[in-house]
């Protein structure tokens, strides 16, 4: 510590806050009759919806490609379908124009856990934030704006053997999605259709995340929360 | 024997489940800090205090959403701070921090030779005026980190920064104190 610092420390000990009101007192008389529950009602519903969809998607047997169910979140819709299109395995990533995070046309989420992100691209409105190479990628975070029930601006194709659970993210009022098991088909506005992993998808002040290359749903999570 | 203050991590799990008494006991715990982060933001006691006693009850509204096992401080501080932040007059600068040196000598403190008195006061003085000169954000950075004594993380979400910011923010806001109060 450097002597500034030590007198600025010094100086907390003469300096004279007004005195602290007793808030426990005021703030218990007007708590509401309980903290909200976790997840308001549509989502319940939402997620039930979501089970009943792949209870239903895993029931019925391979036929020709048809989507059974769907449900979103924020602007990404995600839909179960029996079979996925034909993808090229190995294509390169197609993620848009490179350009400078300043120049997004919205204000990005960013992430201290992370830091600055190696490329940042845009396409249709997407972001993508890679960290890694287009050859090793190691991490990739889109961003969407708009995640509300508007317009849809993406939306992955899911088949049997690929699970969605809700997974709560600290410091958010609505759960994201994790999905995981079998790879699945992301389909972007203005790109090829993608085979991925393990995916994250939550929305935060309008924006509408997806996560790729985390090594856990824990890790995923984190990342989540870190992200502001 | 003084019973050793509750476990933090217990209360909130006991208010999560609407144990008002668990609640009240974690504002006692966090109202100085609370009022202080309310009241450097708004420079009003009053404000700080309302400021202080809605951002409880958003909290205890938002606590199931709080994941257990994080520390409690910095999530209360951001709600705290965000209700603080709404009141602040934009058209009023604040007053400084509104903050007065104290004259009395501390209690346990050596008694000091009426010259080393005086000189200790011109410093303190003169370190609290370049204070006041600093801009906002670097005056509530030096706050929160010296006078709050509030960590990184707890400093980033009573400003609703990130950390990196913060450490940034606080080296160029010493560097300019520095400058300031340069003995030569």
């Amino acid at each position: 510590m450097t002597e500034l610092e030590r007198e600025l420390r010094e100086l907390r000990s003469v300096l004279e806050f007004p005195p602290t009101p007793d808030l426990a007192e005021s703030a218990r008389r007007d708590l509401p009759a309980g903290p909200r529950p976790l997840w308001p009602r549509r989502l319940g519903l939402a997620a039930a919806v979501a089970l009943l969809a792949l209870a239903l998607g895993l029931a019925v047997p391979p036929a020709r490609s048809a989507i059974l169910r769907f449900f979103g979140i924020g602007s990404v819709r995600i839909e179960l379908v029996e079979r996925l299109p034909e993808v090229r395995p190995g294509a390169p990533l197609e993620l848009g124009d490179e350009i400078d995070a300043d120049d997004a046309p919205f204000t990005l989420l960013r992430s201290d856990l992370l830091g600055d992100p190696d490329h940042v691209y845009l396409r249709d409105g997407v972001v993508t934030l890679l960290y890694g190479s287009l050859q090793r990628v190691r991490l990739l975070v889109s961003q969407i704006y708009g995640g509300g029930s508007a317009q849809e601006l993406g939306k992955k194709l899911l088949e049997g053997g690929s699970s969605v659970e809700f997974s709560e993210i600290g410091g958010l009022e609505e759960p994201g999605v994790w999905i995981t098991g079998r790879p699945h088909v992301l389909v972007l506005p203005g790109g090829p259709p993608r085979l991925v992993g393990d995916t994250l998808l939550w929305t935060r002040d309008g924006i509408t995340v997806r996560l790729e290359g985390a090594r856990s749903r824990e890790q995923a999570v984190e990342i989540a929360e870190s992200m502001e | 024997m003084v019973g050793r203050p509750r476990d933090e991590a217990e209360l909130v799990v006991r208010a999560q489940r609407s144990d008002e008494n668990a609640y009240e006991e974690l504002v006692r715990m966090h109202q100085e800090v609370a009022f202080r982060v309310a009241y450097i933001h708004t420079g009003s006691a009053a404000d700080a205090e309302e400021a202080a006693h809605d951002g409880f009850v958003k909290a205890y509204r938002a606590l199931r959403r709080f994941r257990r096992g994080r520390p409690f401080r910095p999530w209360l501080l951001a709600i705290v701070a965000n209700e603080a932040r709404n009141r602040r007059r934009s058209t009023v600068r604040r007053q400084a921090l509104a903050l007065r040196a104290a004259e009395q000598v501390r209690p346990g403190d050596a008694a000091p030779s009426p010259e080393a008195a005086v000189l200790a006061r011109e410093r303190r003085a003169l370190l609290l005026e370049a204070i006041d000169r600093l801009s906002d954000e670097h005056r509530l950075v030096v706050a929160c980190r010296y006078f709050l004594d509030l960590d990184v993380e707890e400093t980033a979400s009573a400003l609703g920064i990130r950390e990196g910011t913060v450490k940034s923010r606080l080296s160029r806001a010493l560097e300019r104190l520095r400058e300031e109060v340069a003995d030569d």
